[in-house]
């Protein structure tokens, strides 16, 4: 870290010169390693040796499957470093335990109990290096009767009490689109580093972190476990609708929103401009309530005669939230965004161009590094010949042993 | 002694959020161990503490008890200040150099309405570090466009991905998932900001856009547009090439249960939890692509076994065999869901007036913490004396002319005891 701390501290990143390996898979932490790569931490990815299952999952350009152009890997280990590693070999730990004297931060998601059965656990990585924060990241934690069971993004979507509020209540319960427990779990992921981090150089003492996907998305479940809690009530799941003045309706290009508090009303009336809302059973919170129905069919029929861009349009000089079901396509040419940088925008070798979002904040005391994502193994010579100081033919050897 | 929950300890936080997105962050905050205080106006108070009246909310001070409240302002303090009053701004430049963040989510203009620009706290606390949360963002063509959870959803590219499919209506999530993901990156964003106060020695502005943090969940969507120029499809709670992969129906009112088989040694696992019935061998189930292909008759196949049983009893079958699965729970069950219960992932809240609920505790788990909640949400002004006597040295008769003025107040103004109520509707 001592070479950066010359650097003018406009140029300097919160995470420059802190090093992360990165021993996890799929989503959730490598999202959280993206971010801290993009806000200059040096993040070595430790793969197997056939590679982060998320190179075999797409989109690929042209649907043509390839390990270096899926859409997935490419979007979440940009500025990573990748080293390849067997460690059921002796020698893929021994590499391993080496580097890992120099990390600040490791993030892995194996099944609980792996790392520490191979001598990897946090009490081994950390005995030489007790400022070491390390997090797990597994879908219910290292503890607990179900520690064990695998997941999938459906099951833990259940499991959280998410699924259970989401869907038409007249059908079957549904589930949110993409991956959604694996995402958050990794944004919670980055903010539990970032707070442990910060600890460990306040007080040169690092932390273990034990991350439950279930409970990441069973926490942010709104009130709806208090509600049960405090009062024993149970909530049905609304489909689209919480009550007329929060919901999405048909407009004539899609669909629109709109999620009104009490307070957002008098805007409201004057967006809508429909006379009978100034009426009390309709202007009055409780009686609007009484009124609901009454207020939402009236509402399907202003909706359906507006457009998306109107909305937005009206929300902005009513101050009023409403909104559209926006559209990739939508996003990745808006006006807003693009003014706003949020894109990376590249060229990528294989991948060809490529609009993704390119960092999480906008901030005055540091930029986001939008680079590319690393080859399989890219980084094996330079990481355990340049730096451990291997030598070449150990690589060979090691390759011919399927430790690397 | 570092106690490795609360990394955080030592750091002071003015919290001018409201409603959800950014309490939530300040909660993460507060559970890490910084210190937050909670500024509410007499006359412009977290809208959270009157959006559930009476009888719902219970006590006679109703705006300081409902579950909403409590859920995300547990281990703050509060402090009730007329922050649009010259002498409420005042007490907030004499508290400001004790703080090191300042947290808002107000609608987009609202900080510099007010007089209290970057430029202006930075006047009172040189290295501040300031988080505006506004749901599109300080700058932009949409800048003054507002909303709320559900808006930030569809305004991501989220609520475009999810539906049943055959209706081609798109379905928001049944929460306000953009305001808890938001709250997740705007805590993450002020840890990262410590860090780099810590080895620059300055603080900076952040401007966290909800809608922003949002679509960075949503990536491969983004990818999928720059390669192919393709939108996703519906898909329901179906699956691109696993089968099965459904949410089944059990016995009861609207009971399900979510299974998923991902190889072929988990068919023969699901084969043997069902009792290894006939239609199981037919040669059409017999691989993974196959059985994706015939999932529609796979599905019913499944529903036929699970529909007479309950999905706790399902679950359990399953959960011998190892085969990813979950009973949908209801919000009474998740409550008491075992495996959450033996992590101790619930935590006891005490509340003068309401007395002893369940609410959940570490968001993760640092080794070696004790409990997460230490407070309940506070009541209106409750810190009042503590921070601006305590910690700021004002005098007595000093807060006292305060309280006179309106500038201070330990009950929002206008809103009644709850005995002295019309009964009202609530919104939840």
């Amino acid at each position: 870290m001592s070479e950066h701390d010359q650097e003018q501290p406009s140029t300097l990143r919160p995470f420059d010169g802190v090093r992360v390996l990165e021993l996890a898979e799929g989503i959730s932490g490598p999202y959280a390693g993206r971010w801290l790569a993009a806000l200059g931490a040096d993040v070595i990815k430790i793969e197997r040796t056939i590679g982060d299952p998320s190179r075999a999952f797409g989109p690929w350009p042209d649907d043509l499957p390839d390990d270096e152009t899926s859409g997935l890997f490419l979007y979440l280990n940009g500025d990573k470093r990748s080293v390849t590693l067997n460690l059921e070999t002796s020698d893929g730990r021994e590499i391993l335990r080496e580097l890992s004297t120099s990390a600040e931060i490791v993030i892995e998601s194996f099944e609980p109990g792996y790392l520490s059965s191979h001598g990897l656990g946090y009490h081994d990585l950390s005995a030489d290096n007790s400022a070491l924060v390390m997090i797990s990241i597994t879908p219910f934690g290292q503890t607990g009767p179900n520690a064990n069971l695998p997941a999938t993004e459906l099951t833990l979507y259940a499991a959280s009490g998410q699924m259970w509020l989401t869907g038409h209540p007249a059908r079957a319960p549904l589930k949110n689109g993409g991956s959604q427990p694996s995402y958050q779990a990794g944004l919670n992921a980055f903010a539990a580093i970032s707070g442990a981090y910060y600890g460990a150089i306040m007080h040169e003492q690092g932390s273990y972190i034990d991350l439950s996907m279930q409970e990441t998305y069973a926490g942010m479940a709104e009130a709806f476990h208090n509600r049960a809690s405090q009062l024993g009530i149970e909530t049905q799941r609304g489909g689209n609708f919480l009550n007329a003045l929060w919901g999405i309706y048909e407009v004539s290009d899609g669909y629109g929103g709109i999620c009104a508090l009490p307070r957002n009303y008098p805007g409201f009336a004057r967006a809508v401009d429909i006379p009978e809302l100034q009426e009390e059973r309709f202007s009055d919170p409780g009686q609007r309530l009484i009124n609901n129905d009454e207020l939402m069919a009236m509402l399907y029929g202003w909706f359906s005669g507006q457009t998306r861009q109107g909305l937005m349009e009206l929300g902005i000089e009513h101050r009023v939230p409403f909104g559209f079901v926006a559209s990739f396509e939508d996003l990745s040419t808006s006006e807003h965004l693009q003014s706003r940088d949020f894109f990376a925008q590249r060229d990528d070798e294989r991948a060809g161009s490529l609009t993704y979002p390119g960092r999480l904040w906008v901030s005055d005391g540091h930029d986001w590094k939008m680079g590319r994502a690393p080859l399989l193994g890219e980084h094996n010579m330079d990481v355990i010949h340049g730096e451990l100081g291997y030598e070449r033919e150990d690589l060979v050897r090691l390759r011919e042993l399927d430790a690397i | 002694m570092f106690d490795p929950g609360r990394p955080l300890s030592g750091v002071r936080v003015a919290d001018l959020t409201m409603i959800w997105a950014g309490p939530y962050a300040a909660k993460i905050l507060a559970d890490q161990g910084a210190e937050v205080i909670k500024i509410e106006s007499p006359r412009a108070w977290d809208n959270i503490r009157t959006l559930i009246p009476p009888p719902v909310a219970l006590g006679e001070h109703w705006w300081n008890t409902n579950f909403y409240l409590h859920e995300y302002s547990r281990n703050k303090k509060s402090l009730s200040l007329d922050l649009a009053s010259d002498d409420g701004k005042a007490v907030l430049a004499r508290l400001l150099p004790h703080c090191d963040v300042v947290i808002e989510n107000y609608r987009t203009d609202v900080m510099d309405n007010l007089g209290l620009t970057y430029e202006w706290l930075r006047e009172q606390k040189e290295d501040i570090i300031v988080v505006g949360m506004a749901g599109f963002g300080k700058t932009g063509p949409e800048k003054d466009a507002v909303g709320y959870g559900p808006i930030i959803e569809m305004m991501s590219g989220m609520t475009s991905t999810s539906g049943y499919g055959d209706d081609g209506v798109p379905y928001k999530s049944g929460i306000s998932y953009g305001d808890p993901i938001a709250g997740i990156c705007a805590a993450a964003a002020v840890a990262t900001a410590l860090i780099q106060r810590k080895r620059t020695g300055q603080g900076q502005y952040i401007d966290l856009a909800q809608r922003e943090v949002m679509s960075t969940l949503l990536g491969e969507f983004y990818m999928d547009w720059s390669m192919n120029r393709r939108l996703p499809d519906h898909i329901g709670t179906g699956h691109d090439w696993m089968a099965p992969h459904n949410v089944y129906r059990c016995a009861g009112d609207d009971e399900w249960i979510a299974i998923c088989v991902r190889t072929d040694a988990e068919w023969e696992g699901l084969k043997r939890a069902m009792g290894a019935p006939d239609w199981a061998e037919r040669p059409e189930y017999s691989d993974q692509i196959l059985r994706w292909e015939h999932r529609a008759e796979l599905d019913e196949q499944v529903t036929a076994w699970t529909s007479s049983k309950s999905k706790t009893d399902v679950f359990a079958a399953l959960h011998a065999e190892r085969i990813p699965s979950s009973p949908v729970w209801k919000m009474l069950e998740v409550i008491r869901e075992p495996h959450l219960r033996a992590r101790g992932f619930y935590e006891p809240l005490q509340h003068p007036e309401v007395g002893i609920w369940s609410v959940h505790g570490w968001l993760w788990r640092a080794d070696g913490a004790g409990p997460c909640i230490l407070a309940p949400a506070p009541d209106f002004g409750q810190h009042n004396a503590e921070i601006l006597g305590g910690l700021m040295g004002m005098s007595a008769d000093e807060q006292w002319a305060l309280e006179a003025a309106g500038i201070i107040a330990t009950q929002p103004e206008g809103v009644p005891l709850a005995s002295e109520m019309p009964p009202t509707p609530s919104m939840l």
